[in-house]
């Protein structure tokens, strides 16, 4: 009997977490929500600006696509890739980085704003640190990347709800690793200082070696490409799944995106009790 | 020969070399100022490493694919180098447009007009200092990982030439740059201009591509604009030390940079003229 009541009384607790856990994760997707709506009503605004960021990014990355062209005229074939394998891979690399920029574009200077003593406007308020200052921003030009990705993606991959489906699964992934990682480097800003130059050389190293075939890479090259730079799962892997499902893929994706984000959460909040500022008085966003 | 005359010629002649010795002193300001933070300039110029990684995987495949040795007289070693010099030359270039343009809107332009100098001379002494500090960090650091990987670098010989037609690259695309920034005077914001130069500079310039690897009429486009004499022009010199190149190259590239230059000169001339200071 006195068994029965402390089963009972467990479950109730775990009853009542479960509870209190699913209201915090409504709260914050509505918190979070009602960001996104402000910067997109907010980019909307000056709408010369915000069309002249998107196309000019859509000719940023036609530069690319150009090289690329030009490139596989000379040589048709690179470690078994052509210009489709191509398409899909700088696709998919560009609609991850535009999803991570324009949901969360403070990712892309989270360690100048940890530097400068930005997190003080966020530490005051009553949401998520880390949430409140990565979807504080969005830069507008992503909306270019989102643009390309797909268009890449329409051009190269097999028509149908399938496909779509997958390349949204995969665009999620690619996106999550690719803010993750952007957190774990400028999270080093809490204990080593101004880490806004290895911040920078991150992303660049990201984003180049995400934007060529994984088969160019050796053994060890790829490992490293998997883990410690983890470009694979930005570009190659996921553009791997959206050609043609298998559990394979999808695991690893799920994996990838699950770990980093894991890592950032934990890295980042470790860090912050490290967190020393002067007082600054200025306004989240 | 009157005395007058000479004396004239005597007084110009002195003047130019004060004024050269002006401008050598701006070099040489923006040399010791890039240098006065050595881990920084490090830092900023690591980024040529990651390019070059990627570089010599990608060729690496590539020259195997093809099964070759030389492609349109490249071979691995020729290619990855002048992909070094290439790189070098655009990472370690300043961003003069968004300088000038700034100095335009914010007015601190007529600030720099009073000075006893050329506003452009100046503004051209300094982009060539600074991208000499970044440059020869960015060629050590990019050539010591291809050195190690694919091969030594080509003949000494070809150096000083490569040097000389690095300098003209550098000033052809200040001038490019500089039409760019004085737009402003027109213009609220010159970003979209300046971007889709670095996108032309990047594709017809040969800076992720030697030209000679292009379709035979792209490439003959390509070779008729200015942009290949920024980037592709020097290092191809600097793997192919060819007396003869050299005079054709340089030649061509002296030839743009006077005809971009008096352009230069004439549109400062008629931006200047509707400059209006008020007060400050």
């Amino acid at each position: 009997m006195a068994g029965e009541a402390v089963t009972g009384g467990a479950l109730a607790r775990l009853w009542r977490r479960v509870r209190a856990a699913v209201r915090s994760v409504r709260v914050e997707t509505r918190f979070v929500l009602a960001l996104w709506r402000v910067n997109l009503l907010a980019a909307l605004e000056y709408r010369t600006a915000f069309i002249s960021q998107v196309v000019g990014m859509m000719l940023n990355n036609a530069a690319f696509l150009v090289f690329w062209a030009l490139f596989f005229e000379r040589f048709p074939s690179v470690g078994g890739w052509g210009m489709p394998d191509m398409l899909q891979l700088f696709g998919m690399t560009a609609t991850g980085f535009g999803l991570g920029v324009v949901l969360f574009g403070n990712a892309l200077n989270l360690a100048d704003i940890i530097a400068d003593n930005g997190l003080d406007a966020y530490l005051a308020l009553p949401r998520p640190v880390l949430l409140h200052v990565l979807a504080g921003k969005s830069r507008l030009s992503g909306w270019g990347d989102i643009a390309t990705g797909v268009l890449c993606f329409a051009l190269t991959a097999d028509p149908g709800a399938a496909a779509w489906g997958r390349y949204a699964v995969a665009a999620l992934a690619s996106m999550t690793v690719f803010v993750s990682f952007l957190v774990v480097v400028a999270s080093l800003t809490f204990w080593i200082g101004g880490a806004s130059a290895l911040s920078a050389q991150a992303i660049h190293a990201m984003l180049a070696f995400a934007t060529y075939p994984l088969t160019i890479f050796d053994g060890t090259a790829k490992l490293m490409l998997m883990t410690v730079i983890p470009a694979a799962f930005i570009g190659a892997v996921p553009a791997e799944f959206v050609r043609g499902y298998s559990d394979r893929s999808l695991l690893q994706i799920l994996a990838a995106a699950g770990v980093s984000l894991a890592l950032a959460v934990v890295l980042f909040h470790r860090g912050l009790r490290h967190y020393e500022s002067g007082g600054m008085a200025v306004s989240a966003g | 020969m009157s005395v007058g005359a000479a004396v004239e010629r005597r007084v110009e002649g002195s003047q130019v070399r004060r004024s050269a010795a002006k401008y050598a002193a701006v070099v040489r300001t923006q040399l010791a100022h890039g240098l006065a933070y050595p881990g920084d300039l490090v830092m900023r110029s690591l980024t040529i490493l990651i390019f070059m990684w990627v570089f010599i995987h990608l060729w690496r495949s590539t020259y195997a694919a093809t099964g070759q040795t030389s492609v349109r007289g490249l071979t691995l070693n020729d290619t990855l180098w002048y992909l070094v010099l290439a790189e070098s030359i655009t990472l370690s270039k300043p961003r003069v447009a968004t300088a000038i343009a700034q100095a335009v809107r914010d007015g601190s332009v007529a600030y720099q007009l009073s000075k006893p100098y050329s506003f452009l001379g100046y503004q051209a002494a300094v982009t060539v200092g600074d991208a000499l500090v970044r440059g020869a960090v960015t060629v050590l650091l990019g050539g010591a990982l291809v050195a190690v990987m694919v091969g030594p670098p080509p003949s000494m010989l070809g150096w000083p030439p490569a040097f000389a037609a690095v300098i003209a690259g550098w000033l052809i695309d200040f001038c490019m740059a500089t039409l760019i920034g004085l737009m402003a005077f027109v213009v609220e914001d010159v970003a979209a201009f300046e971007w889709i130069y670095s996108k032309l500079i990047l594709v017809l310039g040969g800076v992720l591509l030697p030209l000679d690897f292009l379709p035979d009429g792209f490439r003959r486009v390509a070779e008729a604009l200015p942009f290949a004499y920024t980037t592709w022009a020097p290092a191809r010199l600097f793997v192919s030390p060819d007396p003869a190149l050299f005079v054709r190259l340089f030649g061509i590239q002296l030839a743009w940079l006077a005809g971009l230059a008096l352009l230069v000169a004439i549109v400062h001339r008629q931006c200047t003229a509707r400059l209006a200071v008020n007060g400050g």
